[in-house]
């Protein structure tokens, strides 16, 4: 079982053990490696004749050579048992490999399906599920299920495969004596399912614990400074120290049912063999059993007792497994909200700059919180238009609208006079391209992400010219230039040299229209005298809309917007607005007299 | 004790003792298996009572680390050492231990035993031994090898989710999803590959044991069943012999996972002693002729920083004289445990602080304070306000040695900071950070914070200083309504509003309010502030702001900028003035015109 101590508590549930539908879909899920699966059922059979075959052996060799004092014999019995293990051998590796083989495909083809599904949710549900949340599914989860697989499907019919054929045996041997034996079956039954029921709840509690513990343990991390300040850190220990005994406790109390689980069985194990002894050595005096048989008989019985005593553990295994194939399923299950129409409009691939239109548009993230409420304004095709207003107005909304990451509550977003709606999501996003100058940029080489959503269509050249025209010539004086990696969220890139980047990226995508969301964060001045130049060439010859945190850069602008509670308040080119005097003048002054003097 | 049955049945069929032998072996199980599970309990019990001490010393060595130590080191980092490394740490003194000494007590036990029986047959019967021995060494190191490429490759598909979900916004408007799919396809499909190269080698790892296993009783037959033929052996030396060689099976198998867990054990050992001896450096840092053992503490409390010393303007002297003794080893009595006489609305004296030309840059940064010095006398109000980055926060950290300042900088009543013990200094401050910490418990604790006979306030008066009280009434459970992941969520201001009450629960003489109402709405604000005028009245108070509103009411404003004092006085002087101040009390005012337009 996994000891992840980070899932939260939503994710502790077990499931039951066996749920028709989840099984139905679990099926599905393993259709495509069936012939692997058949193969390897088909492995168990031969297994378990070769297993059986060794005892068998053991008891020809005592009675028929070892008794009866035949060398040779008892040499040929010896050669026998070598093939038999050899065989056994090789056969059991195979089993373990095929098993794993299957479980791990079935783990990358849902890791898969999960991944291609993520992408193809909408923002809406990121907003509501954090990230961490969905990497459980996409790599803990699916380990899960798995699980049910190795642990569940093979193991069981392997052990039954097993259990029978023992069974078999025994009563073929010698079926009083195998009755004998059995006797002991309901008792070691009934012990492995108690002792085992235990230890999983036990489990259980450890499990709680140990993620209140670490829950804690984190919050105090986090909290150190309160701690600290407010000279708490013996009452802190000491509530510590009693989560952290309560965990002790139950750690302790898990291992003692586990370890009695192991005991009683052995314990049992010992009593069959003493019924055995007592009961066979009578048959032998009558000379109605041989040696041999009884011999055969020990190792037999050890073999049905292990199967019985884990049933528990696999019982537990496939609870875990329903579990996590249900919030799996739960997932794959969830319908995109946003996607392509199923007719998109054609959508002749137009060079000309675009026009964007907001109709009457409303958009609330939440409930009736609305963000923008009957929100109209139009850009005209090769138009620079500049959204300003306070944080929190919804300017960066409208991008967001632009591209459908959201859809509109009431009204329309139309692109090229048709609403968004009605475009085929692909087009829709080449067409529009936004940057969010704090931008993301993966892991990868520099080149790898300037060419980001190209088709591999861009030259060496188209490249270098982006970088120049974005100022970006710091990429030239790195050592691999190009090539040279960039870290987790390039983080060997400076903050103003990764601004420099998306905008290159952004003329190598080379979007119809272009949204330019602004960062709030401040380089240095050099910075950004660079990025602003930068932008200005970026902009020429087409469609923008640029989300102004700072109004130094919205003075270029043909039409700046002013949003104000949800609606355009005030619009007019920069030198109008300042003369009106209105909501746009005193931003600018606000903005202008932040600037240190 | 098989032996002597079979010899028993063997020699005399019709009289062997064979009950009483069966009634030996089962009483023999029941005590071999009961003090095998007496030591399994003692063995495990104190690997787990370890764990808990080895978690508990991480803890309060991680509470004696000041801010620089949390910016090094991940909150991440920090819980893989109290989670993994500490679980590693008891595998090796449970599991691991356990294992080592059975696997010598197996092999010195059993051979002895069989020696006993026939030494011929023993050196026989382990002449496989050394063979086997190596190739388990060599698989385990084989899959040891791959685990850990498996698990690197794990690392890197967990890397690659997490990219993409949290860049999921460019991933949509660069419309990247193929790009995402093929890269994740890729680690995908690399991860199956190191997965099942994995699996091959393990395939052929676990059937080992039965191949093992196999062998011996092959030998066995062969070699013993020529000696039983022979008449140099009885049949029931073979069994038993049989029997004893499947009890070194396990430990020659687990020989090399054992030594891997000790080996992983003793690493991780290493990573937790980076951790307490870095905090034991940390503490002796502290602790030159600061740390103070407890006894002084509270008649310090009383004496120099509650109420002072009548007629006395000079530092409490005791402080001196006090032995220096590592916090970790000391405990730091909570000093507000002393009774404290006065109430929250007149502590009898107050305080005065004191910077004197301090100058302080955090490692490796320019400087975030130059050359700062100015007075705040007892009992009185400063506002510290200035843009962000001008150092007001600096100057609260280092006044509460969150931050160490140089020497001969910081003075609270004439006495450097340096020189009073930390647990005093701290406990008559009352500190409220910007970022309204609140740890996932009831409001109430989180006022109190446990100090529930030691408050000479009540936690509900300090929440209704604070403005909250009458919110936290509308909760379901009043102040007993628990906050945080599992609980319910405050607002940003609600949470600065419960950290503050926290601190006025304390009723210290000196409060410093780092930007505390920067998410307390303005309306609240006027209310807080002037019921914080009331209450602290006779209190030292230093208020970290860049809200000019909550500024101007204080009996003097100190303006920062760049980490220097660049204007002081008191606010009408300070806008007459045309300077800084003047600008920012422009800018505020321009915001709360956009804000009511």
């Amino acid at each position: 079982m996994p000891e992840s101590a980070y899932d939260p508590e939503a994710d502790e549930r077990l499931g039951r053990a066996f749920d028709r539908r989840l099984a139905a879909r679990l099926a599905e899920a393993a259709r495509p490696h069936r012939g692997l699966i058949a193969g390897s059922m088909l492995m168990f059979p031969v297994i378990a004749v070769a297993e059986l075959a060794q005892p068998w052996l053991l008891k020809i060799a005592i009675d028929d050579h070892i008794l009866k004092s035949e060398w040779l014999g008892l040499t040929w019995v010896a050669g026998l048992y070598v093939t038999v293990l050899v065989v056994l051998y090789v056969l059991r590796t195979v089993e373990a490999y095929l098993m794993q083989l299957t479980g791990q495909r079935v783990i990358h083809d849902l890791r898969e399906a999960i991944f291609d599904h993520l992408l193809r949710l909408e923002a809406r549900f990121y907003d509501r599920n954090p990230v961490g949340r969905l990497m459980t599914r996409v790599l803990h989860d699916v380990e899960a299920v798995s699980e049910a697989f190795t642990s569940g499907l093979f193991a069981v019919v392997a052990d039954v495969i097993t259990l029978v054929g023992v069974v078999a045996v025994m009563l073929w041997i010698d079926w009083r004596l195998a009755l004998v034996t059995f006797s002991i079956i309901p008792i070691l039954l009934l012990v492995a399912v108690y002792f085992r029921l235990n230890a999983r709840d036990a489990y259980r509690e450890v499990r709680r614990r140990l993620a209140r513990l670490n829950a804690f343990f984190q919050e105090s991390l986090q909290g150190m400074r309160v701690i600290q300040l407010f000279v708490r850190e013996r009452y802190e220990r000491e509530r510590f120290g009693r989560l952290n005994a309560d965990y002790r406790r139950a750690l302790f109390g898990s291992t003692v049912w586990e370890a009695s689980l192991y005991a009683a069985v052995e314990a049992l194990g010992s009593i069959a063999l003493a019924l055995l002894l007592w009961y066979g050595s009578g048959r032998i005096v009558a000379e109605s059993l041989t040696f041999g048989a009884l011999v055969a008989f020990i190792q037999y019985t050890n073999r049905f007792f292990l199967p019985i005593r884990d049933l528990g553990a696999k019982y537990t295994v496939m609870q875990w497994a329903m579990a996590s194939s249900e919030r799996i399923f739960g997932l794959l299950d969830r319908t995109p909200e946003i996607v392509s129409p199923s007719a998109p409009s054609p959508r002749p691939a137009r060079p000309a700059p675009a026009a964007l239109e907001f109709d009457s548009v409303w958009f609330a993230y939440e409930g009736d919180q609305w963000v923008l409420s009957d929100c109209s304004f139009s850009v005209m095709p090769g138009e620079r238009v500049a959204i300003v207003g306070a944080t929190g107005e919804g300017k960066t909304t409208c991008a967001r609208l632009l591209n459908r990451s959201y859809d509109v509550r009431r009204g329309r977003v139309l692109v090229d006079g048709v609403d968004v709606r009605e475009w085929d999501l692909t087009s829709l996003r080449r067409r529009i391209g936004i940057i969010v100058q704090d931008s993301v940029l993966f892991a990868g080489t520099i080149e790898e992400n300037l060419r980001l959503g190209t088709d591999g269509a861009v030259s060496a050249a188209d490249l270098s010219r982006a970088l120049e025209a974005a100022r970006a010539g710091f990429v030239a004086g790195l050592p691999k230039g190009l090539g040279e990696l960039l870290g987790e969220r390039g983080a060997n890139v400076s903050h103003g040299q990764r601004q420099l980047l998306a905008i290159a990226r952004a003329l190598v995508y080379n979007p119809a229209v272009l949204i330019l969301d602004e960062a709030m964060s401040s380089v240095d001045p050099e910075s950004e005298a660079l990025i602003r130049q930068a932008m200005a060439g970026l902009l020429a010859g087409r469609t923008s809309i640029t989300i102004a945190h700072r109004l130094s850069t919205v003075h270029a602008a043909d039409r700046i917007l002013v949003l104000h509670h949800g609606r355009i308040h005030e619009e007019g080119a920069h030198a109008d607005l300042v003369r009106r005097g209105g909501l746009y003048a005193r931003l600018y002054e606000l903005q202008t007299g932040a600037a240190p003097a | 004790m098989v032996k002597r049955t079979i010899d028993a049945l063997q020699a005399d069929p019709a009289t062997a003792p064979v009950g009483a032998y069966a009634a030996l072996i089962v009483l023999l199980a029941l005590v071999h298996g009961s003090s095998r599970l007496g030591s399994r309990f003692a063995i495990t019990g104190a690997s787990q009572k370890i764990e808990a001490d080895l978690r508990s010393d991480l803890y309060a060595a991680l509470q004696t680390f000041p801010p620089r130590f949390y910016g090094a080191h991940s909150t991440g980092d920090l819980m893989a050492r109290s989670t993994s490394d500490i679980t590693a740490v008891r595998s090796l003194l449970g599991f691991g231990a356990i294992s080592l000494v059975s696997t010598v007590f197996a092999f010195v036990g059993v051979l002895a035993a069989m020696l006993a029986v026939d030494p011929w047959l023993t050196l026989w019967a382990l002449a496989p031994y050394p063979a086997l021995l190596l190739l388990a060494r060599r698989f385990n190191l084989k899959v040891n090898d791959r685990a850990q490429a498996a698990q690197d490759q794990l690392s890197v598909l967990s890397e690659r989710v997490q990219e993409y979900l949290s860049g999921m916004a460019v991933v949509r408007a660069y419309t990247l999803e193929p790009r995402a799919r093929a890269d994740f396809g890729r680690a995908n499909a690399e991860y199956l590959r190191l997965s099942l190269a994995l699996a091959r080698t393990e395939a052929g790892f676990s059937p080992l044991m039965g191949l093992i296993a196999g062998v011996g009783t092959l030998v066995v037959i062969w070699a013993g069943g020529r000696a039983v033929v022979d008449g140099r052996l009885s049949l029931g030396a073979l069994v038993a012999f049989n029997g004893y060689l499947a009890y070194l099976t396990w430990p020659t198998v687990a020989l090399g996972w054992t030594l891997s867990i000790v080996r992983r054990g003793l690493t991780s050992m290493t990573r937790l002693e980076e951790i307490t001896g870095a905090a034991a450096v940390e503490a002796g840092a502290v602790a030159t002729g600061l740390v103070v053992a407890g006894a002084v503490r509270p008649a310090l409390t009383e004496g120099g920083l509650r109420e002072g010393r009548p007629g006395s303007d000079t530092p409490v002297p005791s402080v001196a004289v006090t032995p220096v003794v590592p916090a970790v080893d000391t405990p730091v009595p909570f000093v507000a445990v002393a009774p404290r006489p006065s109430t929250a609305s007149t502590p009898s004296r107050a305080p005065g602080l004191r910077f004197s030309h301090l100058t302080f840059a955090y490692e490796g940064r320019a400087p975030a304070l130059h050359d700062v010095s100015f007075e705040v006398a007892p009992g009185e109000t400063v506002a510290l306000v200035g843009p962000t980055g001008s150092g007001k926060s600096t100057l609260g950290l280092l006044l509460a040695r969150l931050w160490e300042p140089p020497a001969g900088t910081v003075f609270i009543d004439g006495r450097d900071v340096k020189e009073i013990p930390l647990a005093s200094l701290r406990a008559g401050l009352g500190f409220v950070p910007q970022e309204g910490f609140l740890f996932s418990r009831s409001i109430a604790e989180n006022i109190s914070l446990g100090r529930d006979d030691a408050l000479s306030v009540r936690v509900r008066d300090a929440a209704d200083v604070a403005g909250i009280a009458e919110e936290i009434d509308r909760f379901p459970a009043g102040f007993d309504s628990v906050v945080g992941e599992r609980g319910l969520t405050l607002s940003g201001g609600q949470r600065q509003r419960v950290t503050l009450a926290r601190a006025l629960a304390g009723a210290p003489p000196i409060l410093v309010l780092d930007d505390a109402f920067a998410s307390v709405d303005a309306a609240k604000e006027e209310e807080v502030a002037a019921n914080l005028r009331r209450a602290v009245s006779g209190r030292t108070v230093l208020l970290m702001t860049h809200r000019l509103r909550a500024a101007c009411t204080a009996d003097r404003i100190i303006v920062l900028d760049a980490g220097r004092v660049v204007e002081s006085g008191r606010h009408e002087a300070l806008v007459r003035r045309g300077g800084l101040y003047a600008r920012l009390w422009r800018i505020q005012q321009l915001e709360e015109e956009i804000a009511r337009a």
